[in-house]
């Protein structure tokens, strides 16, 4: 929906958090999972659900119990998972495979709280896997920013992945 | 093509070029899944008239579509007129399927319903009685579970599915409420062939230790190498790897807790399974009730479908070519689980064997790798072995099935290439051999 009058965003903000996942993504590239968890809220929520196929017109009831989640995580659980991949055993990343992000569309709206924003943005992410297999995760992204003392911080991620068929054998990658 | 030095289940060996070779694929398609019941719905998935769910039977894309009177049809998704795909959603509810190339419409009965232009094009000609759906020749329902079958000489799905039953009972009939699958459909793109998840699933406890470290040493609660689970523990020969059920087998733990114990808060999963343990002894009597029902148990009926009470995920795989298949998997809850534990159950089988499964992601790649050498010259005439325990195993009391003990064997996938080679070898259902190896006798369960 196309605010007709959205409220201002601070050019100082805008530059602050686009710069902010810029420098998040070049963290994750680079496997510095312990630097990125200094990005995130103590109370982040992290999550990709899964999302349905029907026709326009389908009037189906959703999911009784839910749909499901590719992510459903808190901070425990994002460091749980960095844990299993610094444990050393994760063969299908040793060696490292090429990963790179790719981050874009960022738009920036005024959220609830006065000390929020909720921003939007579009990530790809490719990956050389063995030899010459590469593979591509397109998904868009809403987050939820905070300031705080320590400068913008995740507050939440909501991920929508673009893909109906999960293109590659596992998502050892952060979104 | 002749199977018959492909596979040796006295020596436990195989060619690697069944995972590779493009003709042995096509033989498949036909002999496998052309010919045995393949699973298709729950019945959960499709509760209401009109409501459908698109699935596949080998390469053969199919719709399953709920009928007014209850009944479950399944029909090619394919339009008599010109073979376009008729339904293009995962599912949902339709009162009926319009062809997106000329229009032709299908009642949820599979009857061809509208023909636009049918006096002005056809002149009145047409006889539309004879286009409608090609319908999948059998449909049957096992307590919840909806299979297909091509095959019109096929045996009946209760005969198919033999003694293996014993073993399914314990996760469909346990409870009087049944069970359920959850959520949308988990898909995802392996570059594996259809044979190798099955049997590392069917029988690879051997895996868990090394594969699956890295999940294992982040994760403290979920030890599946050693079965220790919160305070209880298993050792590995507690363990059974149970096959020779027409091409069906089990891999289960013997303590009743297990597959619920793995939790990060198992109580309120124990409490269930204390509260409910009457129940299923009741109605499963008491080797299953006590040992069975709330264990850790890999279930697989043949060719592609494996569900696992306790980490609660229910998988069917689909071959796409010899070196791809896409993995299809949902959380299975029993239906008198209370709805918080449902959720608690779909958000911890999306966390371990989901999209992003810390354990799942650990297995695609070895099976993508075995594939892939299985396809050079030299090495498509290399064998593989699948030689462990070989010659230890026997009946056991209150069990059907020739049963090794322990969890780390490779005596279920034996008997898996062993079913492979015999549909293979087979031109029809009549040259399959039936065999329920230590059935049980008549005798109810309820005396045991
Ligand atoms: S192909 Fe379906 S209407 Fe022609
Ligand atoms: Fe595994």
């Amino acid at each position: 929906m196309l605010e007709m009058n959205p409220a201002p965003v601070l050019v100082e903000d805008m530059i602050a958090l686009t710069q902010r996942l810029y420098h998040e993504a070049r963290l994750l590239d680079a496997e510095r999972f312990e630097d990125w968890l200094e990005l995130l809220c103590d109370d982040v929520t992290y999550r990709m659900d899964l999302k349905r196929r029907r026709f326009r017109a389908d009037r189906s009831p959703p999911a009784a119990v839910g749909a499901g989640v590719v992510f459903n995580e808190n901070f425990a659980r994002l460091k749980l998972r960095i844990d299993r991949l610094r444990s050393g055993y994760v063969w299908a990343e040793d060696p490292p495979n090429f990963v790179r992000r790719v981050i874009s569309n960022v738009e920036i709206e005024p959220a609830d709280a006065e000390n929020e924003v909720i921003v939007h943005s579009v990530i790809v992410i490719h990956r050389n896997r063995i030899d010459g297999l590469a593979r591509q995760f397109t998904a868009a992204r809403t987050d939820r920013w905070r300031h705080g003392t320590k400068g913008w911080c995740l507050a939440a991620r909501d991920i929508a992945l673009d893909h109906a068929v999960l293109p590659d054998s596992n998502i050892n990658v952060f979104f | 093509m002749d199977v018959s030095d492909l596979v040796d289940t006295t020596t436990g060996r195989q060619k690697r070029t069944i995972y590779s070779n493009e003709e042995l694929y096509k033989q498949e398609l036909e002999r496998i899944f052309g010919r045995c019941w393949l699973f298709l719905v729950h019945t959960s998935q499709i509760p209401k008239a009109g409501d459908y769910f698109r699935t596949f039977m080998g390469e053969d894309d199919v719709i399953v579509i709920r009928q007014k009177d209850g009944s479950i049809k399944a029909f090619l998704n394919s339009c008599t007129h010109r073979g376009n795909r008729i339904c293009r959603a995962d599912r949902g509810n339709a009162k009926a399927f319009t062809c997106n190339y000329h229009g032709w419409s299908f009642a949820p009965d599979g009857s061809l319903a509208g023909v636009p232009l049918e006096n002005e094009a056809y002149f009145g000609e047409l006889d539309r009685s004879k286009l409608g759906l090609v319908q999948v020749t059998h449909v049957a329902e096992y307590k919840g579970l909806v299979f297909g079958c091509f095959d019109p000489d096929a045996p009946s799905l209760e005969d198919y599915l033999g003694d293996a039953k014993f073993f399914l009972d314990v996760w469909l009939d346990a409870m009087p409420g049944g069970t359920s699958l959850l959520g949308e459909t988990q898909k995802m793109e392996l570059g594996s062939n259809w044979k190798l998840p099955v049997e590392n699933v069917c029988g690879d406890g051997y895996h868990l230790g090394w594969a699956h470290a890295g999940a294992m040493s982040a994760v403290q609660s979920m030890d599946l190498a050693g079965l220790s689970v919160g305070n209880s523990s298993t050792n590995l020969e507690g363990g059974l790897s149970v096959a020779g059920m027409n091409g069906h087998m089990a891999l289960t733990s013997l303590d009743g807790v297990s597959g619920y114990a793995f939790y990060p808060e198992p109580k309120p999963m124990m409490d269930y399974l204390e509260a409910n343990r009457p129940t299923a002894i009741e109605r499963l009597g008491k080797v299953r009730g006590e040992q069975l029902w709330g264990s850790q148990i890999n279930i697989t009926i043949f060719p592609n479908l494996q569900f696992l009470p306790g980490l609660n995920w229910f998988r069917v795989y689909h071959p796409k070519g010899p070196g791809k298949l896409e993995q299809w998997t949902w959380a299975m809850v029993e239906n008198d689980m209370p709805e918080e534990m449902q959720a608690t159950i779909l958000d911890n089988q999306c966390l371990t064997f989901g999209l992003a499964g810390l354990f799942d992601n650990d297995d695609g790649d070895n099976l993508a790798a075995c594939t892939e050498q299985s396809r050079g010259w030299r090495t498509a005439q290399m064998d593989v072995f699948t030689n462990m325990a070989l010659g230890r195993s026997g009946p056991r009391d209150g069990f059907p099935g020739d049963i090794a003990a322990g969890l780390v064997s490779e005596h279920n996938q034996r008997y898996f290439y062993r079913r492979w080679q015999e549909h293979m070898q087979a031109e029809s259902w009549a040259e399959v051999p039936t065999y329920n190896i230590n059935s049980l006798s008549v005798e109810e369960p309820e005396n045991a």
